[in-house]
């Protein structure tokens, strides 16, 4: 889902870098009112974790791999969306300058796919079915799922509106290919927080405890 | 992927005068002809500016004395994405014209035509020049001279701090990447193995990287609280002492910025 450069016209990517950095100062904005800003070397350190998570192979049916994107987990161990605006623009920065992955005048777009729209449709889609069903397994597992999905569909409609993809064919493809990474995203992000409700409770807790959304 | 960083890092220890070259010099020519290739507008003025942009990439490769191989074999792992979509354009046209010139019929509405493909080359010379760019920077520049570069060049503080902190543990997190993925193998478990069950695969698998994230979580509250021991505050900055270009790297900057800002001038003048 790593947008290269090119794919996007310049003055497209310079208004999806606009809104990237909008994300990224309010990201900053909760890192300094919610966690205190001395927290700053846990979460740059996790961003390092994470990134390294994404390099495990997961299998996808029909014996392809996908890899993990995290956005969802992110935000929902961490307690806010913003938790994974922070996490995945470090990764999406270091993968697009250190490894090509993804570009340099797209790295906007991407950083608004995975992190903002990643995270917000990761940490509300939980906190939603969270309150509904008040079962967190199976509404992590689909908030991952959408988590995958969404941001999937927001790249072809991007690509589309840049002129270098068609749209319906465009969204059928990504969307069914994302469906399909995104049980894995389900499952293994269902499997990580179930670990963690076992070996560290408390950090769940925190994340549970904290006020949700954009600090006034 | 991370387990690619050390080869990154071993390829970006060399030495050469392209290694050498300050890491400012080298991030303000491979942006700037990264979005030299992005801004030039469809058509013909493309393919003298990617020859120009061509031959300069081949001159730092070579002066570079970077491996072929190790370089081709960066930019093949990172294609696929963007072939993929490349592809899906020729079968798919994004903008389909009122009357295409097919080159092949495959199937009953579905044919590679002319225009497709001229998009498809437009997009794709682009991609691989943008790519090869990229990834001669970060062969030859070290993770820690790309970081003070780019606070030289006025990337904010709080950034290079974070950025900093996070890719020095980008190693110590590769190399328990690699060690769990060997324990893993040692025990002859393989996510990808269909003889296994898949919802065992994907518990297990599951829980390796709840483990990797706990592991990371913890080394963060390690890391957090060493620093505070060693006074770290929320005033707390990355000291990049000044240093001026030398004579030479200003000669190098301004004869790869003439290129990359004429060369595109120039063709779509000539056009």
């Amino acid at each position: 889902m790593h947008i290269p450069d090119s794919f996007i016209p310049l003055s497209q990517a310079a208004v999806y870098w606009l809104i990237a950095l909008v994300f990224i100062a309010l990201a900053l904005r909760w890192l300094r009112n919610e966690m205190s800003e001395e927290k700053v070397p846990l979460l740059a350190v996790l961003a390092a974790g994470v990134f390294a998570l994404q390099a495990f192979n997961l299998p996808v049916t029909m014996g392809t791999s996908g890899h993990l994107v995290g956005g969802a987990l992110v935000a929902i161990l961490l307690g806010s969306p913003y938790a994974a605006v922070f996490i995945l623009t470090l990764v999406l920065i270091v993968q697009g300058v250190l490894f090509g992955d993804g570009g340099i005048t797209t790295m906007g777009a991407n950083i608004v796919n995975m992190g903002v729209i990643g995270g917000f449709v990761g940490y509300y889609g939980y906190r939603a079915l969270h309150g509904l069903t008040r079962n967190m397994y199976a509404s992590a597992g689909v908030a991952a799922w959408l988590a995958c999905l969404v941001p999937a569909l927001c790249a072809s409609v991007e690509l589309w509106v840049a002129g270098t993809f068609p749209l319906v064919e465009g969204m059928i493809g990504m969307g069914v290919y994302h469906a399909l990474i995104g049980v894995v995203e389900a499952g293994i992000t269902v499997a990580v927080i179930a670990l963690i409700a076992n070996a560290r409770p408390d950090i769940l807790e925190r994340a549970a405890n904290l006020p949700a959304g954009a600090p006034a | 992927m991370i387990e690619r960083l050390f080869e990154i890092e071993r390829l970006a220890d060399g030495d050469s005068p392209v290694h050498r070259l300050d890491a400012r010099v080298k991030i303000m020519v491979c942006f700037g002809a990264v979005v030299a290739l992005v801004a030039l507008p469809r058509g013909d003025a493309l393919f003298p500016v990617a020859l120009a942009f061509g031959i300069l990439l081949a001159l730092f490769l070579a002066i570079s004395r970077i491996r072929l191989l190790a370089f081709a074999a960066r930019v093949l792992a990172i294609l696929p994405f963007g072939l993929s979509i490349l592809v899906f354009q020729v079968l798919f046209p994004a903008s389909p014209v009122h009357d295409p010139t097919v080159v092949v019929h495959l199937l009953p509405g579905l044919a590679v035509t002319a225009e497709a493909l001229e998009v498809a080359v437009q997009l794709g010379v682009r991609f691989l020049l943008c790519l090869g760019f990229v990834i001669l920077l970060s062969s030859t520049t070290r993770v820690q001279d790309l970081l003070t570069g780019a606070r030289r060049l006025g990337l904010p503080s709080e950034f290079t701090l974070i950025l900093g902190m996070m890719t020095r543990y980008l190693f110590v997190f590769g190399q328990m990447f690699v060690r769990i993925s060997n324990a893993l193998a040692t025990r002859c478990f393989d996510p990808l193995d269909r003889a296994l069950p898949y919802g065992y695969r994907l518990r297990e698998t599951g829980y390796t990287l709840g483990t990797m994230f706990i592991r990371s979580y913890e080394q963060g509250e390690r890391t957090y609280q060493a620093m505070l021991c060693r006074g770290y505050g929320k005033d707390a900055y990355l000291l990049v002492p000044r240093k001026p270009l030398l004579a030479a790297e200003w000669v190098v900057l301004g004869g790869c910025m003439a290129v990359v800002v004429g060369a595109p001038i120039s063709a779509l003048l000539l056009a």
